[in-house]
């Protein structure tokens, strides 16, 4: 994000959602919504065949980046006729790099909503809270994972100023 | 007409039926010979006659001095003269009457991807259709092409030459692709009959099922049975109605289609206008099975792959009163008609020529062209296929409607004219037509051009240039299925 990337209110009154940190009471409703989005990884690459024991993972890995304070799980929750329900899941951490500046970097690994909340903004406004938060936390740049043949996501993100800057490249064996 | 077949354990038999849809006693295995004697005779007659068109000339040449007039060095005149304004093409050549039919073979008919030589019988009989039925000289255009954006290009580079292109069996979803892709580059119309004809004719008969029920578009709740090519098209018309679509239950293999279902991120990727769609309707407020979404629905249309009994007589009996069943799987309905009548629908129509109510694309297709050719169109877009659909609703109004007669049958020809010139009037209000005449002189244009056909056939049959099928004695041909 450039330097004049400003964040909104938390909670942005034209939004269909309010944005909140995840508790690990949140993690059942968290899993299958983050189960969904690696499911709709496969659509991209066999190398992204998900586990068998995938939900049981990502309830580990739920629990596990809630209670890290360099890891960021946020809970977008539904409001008037859906409130209280959990319509969508950002997870991000902060790494540090050994060899490059900016050191600090915001990773954001997953960010998934419901269909029916898509094209209205959403996530647009989950992306810039998470960064903003990722900023709050000491990053210095902002960075996203998404397969490489995501080109939903990769539109997404070339639009709001995100570029390739490594490849991951894979092979069986 | 030939019987309507029925399956056999029909709980009811004749007595309950309103109409007198006759009963075959056992429709699989009559079918099955049919098509069986149908099939042989279609391959023989391919090897009799090796091809369904041929071009022939349209002018007169009284000795080789003319062709320096037709051909070179006269026609270089003619080339610069289109060459100062590519539009004169219309005018000087036969483009404003030449369509291409292309295909990659990628859905031929229900058979699946048998690749474009495989398609051409069925491009050359298309051909057959737009020329008998619309005075369209149509190309037969099989091409190999890897990809949905080869497919695209190579239309680009062939529209120079011709007023309009129809995509023919191009598979779902790729062949949604293609019409958008083609509909925004080209500078004259692109039509899928898969998509927009069937959901034309769909739409006309729909129409006038909701004037005869008393019930409005606006209030109906309307069930989705298949969401490909025909069906997608078909809701997003519906919705341009001004039919709600929280009233709208698209059902797939899969049951109801919501925007939370399973595979609906899968669709964002895969088919992204059925994905609009799941968004859109969201099931209609429902989820579940086909029986979930038929309880108090108002309408059935069903466009699904042909599986006999997809559709129980006692959904039909859950559905509100007097409700409206489309079938339009073919060969086998998806409910026979006799049955849903009984199960209290009251109107049934079918894709079968053979059952009243034939919800049939060579309705509209031939009349789309005549009407977006003689207008000289650079393009259709959904309001142009909606006035398509209105007039052969009006038409068939106009003729007398029954819950019997919701569509014109494919004898009623005159209807065709008034449906051309419906197209092309609406292509001038629309701003969409290079030719700016007034609806009845569209309709006179159409009439003698829709004529043609017929009066050139008789006079090569007359002449013996047309063979006789060799199967049969020399008369008049027997009627068809």
């Amino acid at each position: 994000m450039t330097e004049h990337h400003t964040a909104p209110p938390s909670d942005s009154p034209s939004m269909p959602i309010n944005l909140r940190p995840a508790t690990a009471a949140d993690v059942p409703a968290l899993v299958p919504l983050l189960v969904r989005l690696k499911r709709l990884n496969e659509e991209f690459d066999p190398l992204l065949k998900v586990r068998p024991d995938v939900d049981a993972r990502a309830e580990e890995i739920l629990v596990q980046d809630i209670h890290n304070p360099s890891s960021l799980v946020l809970a977008a929750v539904g409001v008037g006729h859906e409130a209280d329900k959990i319509v969508g899941v950002v997870r991000a951490q902060i790494r540090e790099r050994p060899f490059y500046a900016p050191v600090r970097e915001g990773v954001i690994q997953d960010i998934y909503l419901l269909p029916l909340y898509r094209r209205r903004g959403v996530g647009e406004y989950l992306l810039a809270e998470a960064t903003a938060r990722l900023q709050a936390k000491g990053a210095e740049l902002v960075t996203a994972e998404f397969p490489t043949q995501n080109e939903i996501a990769t539109r997404f993100y070339g639009k709001r100023g995100f570029r390739p800057i490594t490849s991951l490249h894979a092979r069986r064996l | 007409m030939v019987q309507a077949a029925e399956p056999p354990g029909d709980p009811e038999g004749d007595r309950a039926r309103r109409r007198p849809v006759a009963v075959d006693p056992d429709p699989a295995q009559n079918e099955a010979a049919q098509t069986e004697a149908l099939s042989r005779r279609a391959v023989a007659l391919a090897r009799h006659y090796q091809g369904k068109i041929e071009t022939i000339a349209k002018v007169p040449v009284r000795s080789q001095h003319d062709f320096a007039l037709w051909y070179t060095p006269g026609i270089a005149a003619v080339s610069r003269a289109i060459e100062a304004d590519p539009d004169a093409s219309f005018d000087l050549t036969g483009r404003w009457n030449t369509i291409a039919i292309v295909t990659d073979g990628s859905r031929l008919l229900g058979l699946g991807d048998l690749g474009p030589e495989a398609a051409l019988p069925v491009m050359e009989g298309k051909a057959l259709l737009f020329k008998t039925l619309g005075g369209v000289d149509a190309v037969p255009l099989p091409v190999r092409v890897p990809s949905r954006e080869a497919l695209v290009e190579t239309v680009e580079r062939i529209a120079p030459g011709f007023g309009a292109i129809n995509l023919e069996d191009i598979a779902s979803p790729k062949c949604f692709y293609v019409l958008e892709e083609l509909t925004r580059r080209l500078p004259i119309p692109v039509w899928h009959d898969d998509q927009l004809g069937t959901a034309a004719a769909t739409i006309a008969g729909l129409l006038n099922a909701l004037e005869l029920t008393g019930r409005s578009i606006r209030t109906t709740r309307t069930v989705l049975l298949g969401a490909g090519a025909a069906n997608v098209a078909t809701a997003r018309l519906l919705r341009a109605m001004g039919h709600d679509p929280h009233r709208l239950t698209v059902v797939d293999h899969k049951g109801i289609l919501t925007a939370e279902r399973d595979d609906v991120d899968e669709l964002m990727v895969r088919n992204p206008w059925k994905y609009r769609l799941a968004l859109e309707t969201d099931g209609g407020g429902r989820t579940g099975g086909l029986d979930a979404a038929l309880a108090e629905a108002d309408v059935l249309l069903a466009a699904s792959t042909p599986v006999p009994g997809t559709v129980r007589p006692e959904w039909v009996r859950s559905m509100a009163r007097g409700p409206i069943v489309f079938a339009l799987a073919n060969p086998i309905p998806e409910i026979w008609p006799a049955t849903a009548l009984e199960a209290g629908a009251a109107i049934v129509a079918t894709g079968r020529s053979d059952f009243p109510n034939q919800v049939n694309n060579s309705l509209i297709f031939p009349a789309v062209f005549r009407g977006v050719l003689d207008a000289r169109a650079r393009s259709i877009n959904d309001e142009i296929v909606l006035a398509a659909a209105r007039e052969l609703a009006a038409q068939t109004r106009a003729r007398g409607l029954a819950p019997d007669h919701l569509l014109p049958t494919m004898e009623e020809t005159a209807v065709f004219p008034h449906v051309a010139a419906a197209v092309a009037a609406r292509a001038v209000v629309l701003g969409l037509a290079r030719h700016r005449l007034s609806h009845d002189e569209f309709l006179a244009r159409a009439e003698e051009r829709m004529r043609r056909p017929a009066a050139l056939a008789r006079v090569l049959t007359d002449a013996g240039l047309i063979p006789p099928m060799p199967d049969e004695p020399a008369g008049p041909a027997p009627g068809r299925r």
